[in-house]
């Protein structure tokens, strides 16, 4: 089989699988898999940067957030549909992304790591400062604004499973597609190279500066889409979402499932939300399981388990 | 004035470190088609020159010219695309890529012209010219090969197989036979040659057999100035030179 052949067939297995798992998932687990496959969206997007372009990120948080009140606070306030709710929260991700590349993209490393977090910051600190209407960090629900998506005749109410389930895969597959297709591209290849080599990459005619803020506006657009996602499916919106954790949390999927791999921030989210649920049901400080599994990680695993996967055995796994 | 205009010119290029002049004043013209060679002691300027003809640096004051054009402010991605194509004297190869991703960069940029284009070049196009690069070092068959996985001469003809695919025009090689074996130069001599019948070649050199065997003039660095130019015959009797490169 080609390696083409091999990359499809693995990926659209995998959407496979996820889609015959409901069936077949208790009720518990059922909306923790709508939830991963969420938040594995958010990782994905995280991953475009960090895997895929070389530049570390502790202010995602901002993207995801700007994605969650750029759909919520219309449907909150305006009681607008989930469709349009969902543009207007990948637009603003998007839109922020943009602005925030061109002042953020003139540093790179530590300093961007840095200027990343500051800006994330800034727009947590804003969601609390602008409490009249963000309604701070107790949030709001948009359960009983939201209209049911009409589907032809049928109205798929958004408390429903099902529903919540398919919607997410749907978001999960569509960040899948596009963050694959993006890996394979021509754009992908210098993309690579500028993780690489950024210099070299110059020198071999692309300017780098462009495919980084390129990057940025793909990772900022699919952060937001989660975060919009999210907000929808599962109803709430507050600031909790756009602390420095939910910074955290992507760069912490990416690395356990393996940054650069197209399946890692899935494994990885999945892992790391069955860890902290366990843990928590033995212990409140779970954060500590978490942070000791990131030390074992990094000594033992620095490429994360599907990264290792691919150095060791499965040369071709993009 | 030459009959021809030269393909390359710098006037009165310089470039100063704070307190440091690294390239002072230099004028400097290559003839086209030419296979010329920069020589002088470490420290002399020459990969600080060569960085402001490629744009990895920029000059402090100074013009380049290119084909009669003004580069002096063009960005490096831009002048690639002019065809001045830079190799690092230390293998800058993307190490953790197979050989076919480290050529393919390179090769597929000529065909990212247009907005469709920039998505899809056509992968059938770039492996053609993958194919032709590595065909032309003697890397053929080593495509899947992980490129920090080649023995050391392999992975400076790998790093010439990436300028060959950008379709250099200007090539610049920065000491290109260090840490080679003896039989490598040799091929490497001939791969060079063969190069400078398309292109343009400015080759920096410690190794006076191959400067003395590949260049047709020599310019000699000293200090961040030219101390001498001229055949490699010329240079090699060139008292100034005797003293400050050859230790005479």
């Amino acid at each position: 089989m080609s390696t083409s052949r091999k990359v499809l067939a693995l990926h659209l297995g995998v959407l496979a699988a996820l889609f015959l798992l409901q069936f077949v998932l208790p009720a518990y687990h059922h909306t923790n898999a709508a939830r991963i496959m969420v938040l594995a969206a958010y990782a994905a997007g995280y991953n475009v940067l960090l895997g895929y372009t070389g530049l570390m990120s502790l202010g995602h948080a901002m993207f995801f957030a700007a994605g969650m009140y750029g759909a919520g606070l219309p449907v909150y306030y305006l009681g607008l549909g989930a469709p349009a709710a969902f543009g207007i929260g990948i637009a603003a991700g998007t839109a922020l992304a943009l602005v925030f590349g061109l002042m953020a993209l003139r540093t790179s490393g530590p300093s961007f790591l840095i200027v990343s977090m500051m800006f994330g910051q800034a727009l947590y600190l804003a969601t609390l400062y602008f409490n009249d209407v963000t309604l701070g960090d107790q949030g709001f629900i948009v359960s009983d604004k939201l209209a049911p998506l009409a589907l032809g005749d049928a109205a798929l109410g958004f408390h429903e499973p099902a529903v919540k389930y398919n919607l997410a895969l749907l978001l999960f597959a569509a960040s899948l597609a596009a963050t694959l297709a993006l890996r394979l591209s021509a754009i992908g290849r210098v993309l690579v190279g500028i993780r690489g080599n950024e210099e070299r990459t110059r020198l071999l005619g692309y300017d780098s500066f462009r495919y980084k803020l390129g990057s940025l506006a793909v990772s900022g657009a699919l952060s937001a889409a989660a975060g919009a996602g999210y907000a929808l499916l599962f109803s709430y919106v507050g600031s909790t979402f756009a602390s420095i954790l939910f910074s955290i949390y992507p760069l912490l999927w990416a690395l356990l499932g393996g940054i650069g791999t197209i399946l890692g921030p899935l494994v990885g989210t999945a892992l790391m939300f069955y860890l902290v649920d366990t843990v928590s049901g033995v212990t409140s400080s779970y954060l500590l399981f978490v942070g000791a599994a990131l030390v074992a990680l990094i000594l033992w695993f620095p490429q994360g388990i599907l990264g290792t996967l691919r150095n060791r055995w499965l040369p071709w796994l993009p | 004035m030459a009959a021809v205009a030269p393909i390359l010119a710098t006037q009165s290029l310089t470039r100063r470190f704070g307190g440091l002049t690294a390239v002072d004043a230099v004028s400097l013209e290559v003839g086209r088609g030419e296979i010329r060679a920069i020589i002088g002691p470490n420290g002399a300027g020459k990969t600080t020159l060569v960085g402001m003809i490629c744009g990895r640096h920029e000059p402090s004051s100074g013009r380049i010219l290119y084909d009669g054009r003004d580069i002096t402010r063009l960005r490096p991605w831009q002048r690639l695309r002019l065809g001045i194509v830079y190799t690092f004297q230390v293998t800058s190869i993307y190490r953790g890529l197979t050989c076919y991703e480290n050529v393919a960069l390179p090769a597929q940029r000529g065909l990212m012209q247009g907005f469709a284009a920039r998505f899809a070049p056509g992968e059938a196009k770039v492996a053609e010219r993958v194919r032709a690069a590595l065909e032309a070092v003697g890397l053929a068959g080593f495509e899947v090969q992980r490129a920090d996985e080649l023995a050391y001469g392999h992975q400076r003809l790998l790093e010439i197989a990436m300028a060959l695919a950008a379709e250099p025009r200007l090539l610049i090689l920065d000491e290109p036979t260090q840490g080679l074996a003896e039989g490598e130069i040799a091929a490497l001599c001939e791969l060079v040659r063969r190069i400078a019948r398309a292109a343009t070649v400015l080759v920096i050199e410690h190794n006076m057999q191959v400067v003395l065997e590949l260049a047709e003039r020599v310019t000699v660095m000293d200090a961040g100035a030219i101390l001498a130019e001229g055949t490699p015959a010329e240079v090699e009797r060139h008292p100034d030179v005797q003293r400050a490169y050859l230790g005479r």
